[in-house]
């Protein structure tokens, strides 16, 4: 066998492992957008196999907008989630910053402390969460949830960003100090404009994280006007009967933002990861 | 005067690098370490949280050593992470190495195999428990309609099968986190060193073994921690599609926590049961760093 047909024999295999990967993440969900546009009749009166809604339909997206506040659930996820993403990588970048510029007392302490809060089990947290927002008087608010997902980024984001900023060499800010730039004004100006890509793909990483977290919007967001839109679709799903194209709706309808934000921002997330794989 | 000025800069200057930690450290210490500590503090007591705090000693942490529930639970995580997390590996190391070839289309193939990731726990939870339903799920109309089967499974009420599409499931879902970091590895090892590997006639897996590997290895040992731990957390989609059932099947321990907190009220135990969780996952942290340390 020459060399190139060998080559190409092994890239007609990547092709085809490609295309079977491809298949099984958009069987399952073009079942999702499928299910979604079919009326009740359509999932319940139908013997056999019916594939195809019989004329599609985009009533039940109007239905579960009328039945189910959804543009009150999905401000509530948007103003927890986007909160805290922000608070959250802005905090992430600061120390990410110095740990990366600077050495100091308890600096590896620091480092391998934020590995290890990613080992401590959520079941955990809970209780204690409950009850200092309960005392705060921050249970049942969007703020209080967004201070939560903001200490459940900051670690890993603190991580990916302290990567990144490894990455940049120091150089930059050594000229900056010598012209009689400040520290902090090194860093806005000078350093953080280079960093960008690996901003975006720690804003990437929070939002999602955020945006996809149930149980803690389950315990600590009862009130129905307070709930996530995350939450809200498993309480759809525990009325006496499920509605399958209701639910496949509201799904798509939650999967909207982080499908939005990364189409828009995917030329970022692989660069910005890159530097952000960190060797300790 | 001219001393003072210094010391003072000299200061200003030791004090800066905690000036840009400060934020994320004081939100860590407060959300994080202090919850931990209280939950620690809990595991002591037979409470109900509000009135009744009965220091009961370290009571809980031997009866979660003798509670054959809570062991089995453990012994479920372990295979499930084990599972997973293999999955996730094997899918995530196979489409990156793929898609770091020069191939058409790369960008479209990359955007689609992320997508799993993009979709929260719970719509993927219910998207699979609606395509593995009894009435009307689409696997059984399938399976049904070629003569395969003919009475529906119950894919997710079968002890038999609810584990082995739960660790599906969840390899689904979590292996493009996994994938992007490989992938984004990959591409910062130099193709002059698997140009001159092929002029000393390697083969794939020579080249695999003895330059891919080598130089992700401190990418991967990062990614091999956090991915175990976050596995052997998982929670949500387990407990959406199968809540631990049947019978306890898919019961993992975050789940066997969470009924024994929030069904039982049994928030000691719970606790107690919690920090065994932080033990293990801290030494799954501790020797997988061992392993992998180059030296």
């Amino acid at each position: 066998m020459t060399k190139k047909t060998k080559n190409n024999l092994i890239r007609g295999i990547g092709y085809l492992i490609l295309t079977v990967g491809c298949l099984c993440v958009l069987l399952p969900l073009s079942w999702m957008v499928i299910t979604s546009l079919k009326s009740m009749t359509d999932i319940t009166m139908t013997k056999g196999i019916e594939l195809f809604p019989t004329g599609p339909t985009l009533e039940n997206f109007v239905n579960i907008w009328k039945d189910y506040p959804i543009a009150t659930y999905i401000k509530n996820s948007v103003v927890a989630v986007g909160g805290s993403t922000i608070f959250g990588v802005v905090c992430a970048a600061l120390c990410g910053y110095g740990l990366s510029r600077y050495s100091f007392k308890g600096k590896a302490f620091i480092l391998s402390f934020l590995l290890v809060t990613q080992m401590f089990p959520a079941v955990m947290k809970i209780i204690p969460y409950y009850k200092i927002l309960v005392t705060v008087h921050l249970n049942n608010t969007r703020i209080g949830l967004l201070i939560v997902y903001a200490s459940f980024s900051i670690p890993f984001c603190t991580w990916m960003m302290y990567g990144y900023f490894k990455s940049i060499p120091t150089g930059l800010d050594e000229a900056a100090r010598v012209d009689g730039s400040s520290a902090f004004h090194t860093f806005l100006h000078i350093v953080l404009p280079l960093a960008v890509p690996g901003l975006v793909a720690t804003v990437i990483y929070a939002f999602l994280q955020n945006w996809n977290e149930y149980m803690f919007a389950s315990v600590l967001m009862s009130d129905d006007a307070k709930k996530t839109i995350t939450y809200a679709i498993s309480t759809m799903a525990d009325a006496y009967r499920i509605q399958w194209n209701y639910l496949m709706c509201a799904a798509m309808i939650s999967s909207v933002p982080t499908l939005a934000i990364f189409v828009a921002m995917q030329k970022y997330l692989i660069a910005g990861m890159t530097a952000g794989a960190v060797k300790e | 005067m001219d001393e003072t000025m210094r010391k003072r800069a000299r200061l200003k200057t030791r004090l800066t690098p905690y000036g840009f930690i400060l934020p994320a450290c004081l939100t860590i210490l407060l959300l994080v370490v202090y919850p931990i500590l209280y939950g620690i503090y809990i595991s002591f007591f037979d409470t109900n949280l509000v009135n009744r705090w009965n220091f009961v000693g370290l009571r809980y942490y031997l009866q979660a050593l003798t509670d054959t529930s809570f062991l089995h639970s453990l012994w479920m995580t372990v295979i499930f992470t084990v599972s997973v997390v293999a999955g996730h590996f094997i899918l995530g190391f196979i489409f990156a190495s793929i898609l770091n070839m020069d191939i058409r289309l790369r960008t479209i193939f990359r955007g689609i195999l992320i997508l799993p990731w993009l979709f929260p726990d719970v719509v993927i939870a219910y998207l699979f428990k609606w395509i593995l339903n009894t009435q009307g799920g689409i696997v059984n109309e399938l399976l049904m309609h070629f003569g395969l089967i003919s009475d529906p499974i119950g894919w997710l009420s079968t002890s038999a099968t609810a584990f082995p599409c739960v660790i599906l499931v969840s390899i689904w879902k979590g292996y493009p986190l996994v994938m992007v970091q490989i992938l984004a590895g990959i591409q910062t090892i130099s193709t002059d060193m698997y140009e001159a590997a092929e002029i000393d006639g390697a083969t794939m897996m020579q080249k695999f073994r003895y330059i891919t590997i080598p130089a992700l290895k401190p990418i991967l040992t990062t990614i091999l921690i956090l991915d175990t731990v976050w596995v052997f957390k998982q929670f949500t989609l387990i407990w959406l599609m199968t809540s631990g059932g049947p019978g306890s099947s898919t019961m993992v321990s975050a789940i066997e926590i969470y009924k024994n907190a929030f069904s039982y009220f049994k928030y000691g135990l719970a606790s107690a049961q919690s920090v065994y969780i932080l033990v293990i996952c801290y030494l799954i942290g501790v020797v997988f760093r061992r392993l992998l340390r180059d030296d």
